[in-house]
């Protein structure tokens, strides 16, 4: 039950009653990033599917992303508020917290996810995370330890991958 | 006395021709039980009621004597029973008020403030509640049945008559709801009728009327409503909550209400025992859904994502959640933050 991530099939009730209580939490998600969305990103669910979102990040100035628009897909557990939606990068970026699957090293993606936050924290947390690359938990060694040694370089590429992919 | 004997003839007549229309059902009879559980209370009472119904005096001069016996006995066994039982009134009182004719409003207002802390037990248990609450009684008529017997005895033949309608669970407890029946009967009908109402009358008009009557709940602005009701707001809650009025006080019951109208985790509605739930210092409140759910899986608490504090009491509470014993525990715990 708590493996699938695609919601709304209730085996059981016990199941029944997790998917209408995670639904009303994401359809009230849903209001209030329609309402006010955090600066530089939107999301929305992608079709039928109230579980399966997906969101935008338009990449802050200032930093080697700027001018990039980052796709992200959003996949909601059955039982949501209580265990993190699972969040991949589908636009490819240069970052050494986001691998080439697009898969996102971030602690409240992990162990850090509160049944408090919502996709709108998350969404700003991933937009602080493309400013502040977090080097020290790579998902990508290479890419991390190039920030560390020479920052302009990775810039660079980073800046070129934006241009290649994010736009 | 006299008058009281008279008046019972005459109502011991009617009641068996009520039943032999066959109108009496077993329903009927539970209800009964509880008028008689809540009749001692009201022994002084009768009297007041004997002088108005003293009017309608039609003796039936066969059943006289017997009533008179009747009657003695139960008051004997009435006086008697008013220093022993006073306690377990005031227990079953939440539990078999609804049920009570007017009798119950002298009572219910002795033992209200008795009544309110033990109602947590007895209304959570309320639909079963007139055969545990005939249950004790019976124990306890046990031992008032040893002192006078032989008036029993003249008793059940009487009543057993005018009643026609007999099973085994009456079979059980027969002592006991014979015993007071009489002045049962004398009251529903007296408080129900006017007394200038002619006798032939009285006989189809009121003899429906106690069943209606009993079947009626209580409007909040009853006269005769007892005072250890309670009140519809209350009975929307959980019976725990009242445990909690009583139990921490309602100042810190005033203090943990706050202004959050639906759960940050779920989006359900905060009832009023969710909203007066504190679980962390932290102040991040939730509904008990889902803090016991959270706490089946890592235990800390969204907003500081810090252990929950009181484990020890929470996570007792979370094992027999399903008796509605933790939602007790986490008020207090509540009440212990809000006090230090």
């Amino acid at each position: 039950m708590k493996s699938s991530s695609t919601g709304g099939v209730g085996r059981s009730w016990q199941s029944t009653a997790t998917v209408s209580c995670s639904g009303k939490r994401i359809q009230k998600e849903m209001r209030e990033l329609n309402l006010e969305a955090p600066p530089h990103s939107s999301a929305g669910p992608k079709g039928d599917n109230l579980y399966h979102w997906v969101a935008t990040l338009i990449a802050p100035q200032g930093t080697p992303y700027q001018g990039g628009i980052f796709f992200l897909d959003i996949a909601f557990p059955v039982d949501y508020p209580f265990r993190p939606p699972q969040v991949l990068f589908k636009t490819r970026i240069f970052h050494c917290n986001v691998d080439s699957a697009g898969n996102v090293a971030l602690d409240i993606l992990k162990d850090g996810w509160s049944p408090a936050l919502t996709i709108s924290k998350l969404l700003l947390a991933l937009t602080s995370l493309l400013s502040n690359p977090d080097p020290y938990k790579p998902l990508v060694p290479g890419i991390a330890h190039l920030y560390l040694e020479d920052k302009a370089k990775h810039n660079e590429l980073a800046a070129e991958w934006t241009r290649r992919f994010a736009r | 006395m006299a008058f009281d004997s008279v008046t019972n003839a005459k109502d011991f007549a009617k009641k068996k021709k009520a039943n032999r229309s066959a109108k009496l059902k077993q329903c009927k009879l539970d209800a009964r039980r509880h008028q008689w559980l809540s009749q001692v209370n009201n022994q002084e009472r009768k009297d007041q009621v004997d002088v108005s119904g003293g009017i309608q005096v039609s003796p039936t001069h066969g059943r006289n004597e017997r009533d008179r016996v009747v009657k003695i006995s139960e008051m004997n066994s009435g006086n008697g029973e008013h220093d022993g039982s006073v306690q377990h009134y005031s227990d079953s009182d939440s539990s078999s008020h609804s049920r009570i004719s007017h009798s119950c409003s002298v009572g219910g207002s002795h033992f209200s403030g008795t009544s309110f802390t033990g109602s947590g037990g007895s209304s959570r248990s309320s639909s079963s509640s007139g055969r545990s609450v005939s249950g004790i009684m019976s124990e306890e008529e046990d031992d008032d049945n040893n002192d006078d017997d032989d008036g029993c005895v003249d008793d059940w033949e009487a009543v057993a008559d005018a009643m026609a309608a007999s099973d085994a669970k009456q079979q059980q407890e027969q002592n006991k709801p014979f015993q007071e029946s009489p002045s049962e009967h004398e009251n529903v009908n007296k408080l129900n009728c006017p007394p200038e109402f002619p006798n032939s009358q009285l006989l189809e008009v009121d003899i429906p009327k106690p069943k209606a009557e009993n079947r009626k709940a209580w409007r909040p602005d009853d006269a005769f409503r007892p005072q250890s009701l309670p009140t519809l707001l209350k009975q929307h809650s959980f019976p725990i909550k009242l445990e909690r009025h009583s139990g921490s006080g309602g100042v810190t019951c005033a203090i943990g209400i706050s202004t959050q109208s639906s759960c940050p985790i779920c989006c359900e509605d905060l009832d009023f025992t969710d909203s007066s739930f504190l679980p962390c210092y932290c102040g991040f409140r939730l509904c008990l859904f889902c803090h016991k759910r959270i706490l089946e899986e890592d235990g800390r608490c969204p907003g500081c994502r810090k252990k929950y504090e009181h484990d020890g009491i929470t996570c007792e509470g979370n094992g027999n959640f399903a008796e509605g014993s933790s939602p007790y525990r986490f008020a207090r715990s509540y009440s212990m933050i809000t006090k230090s």
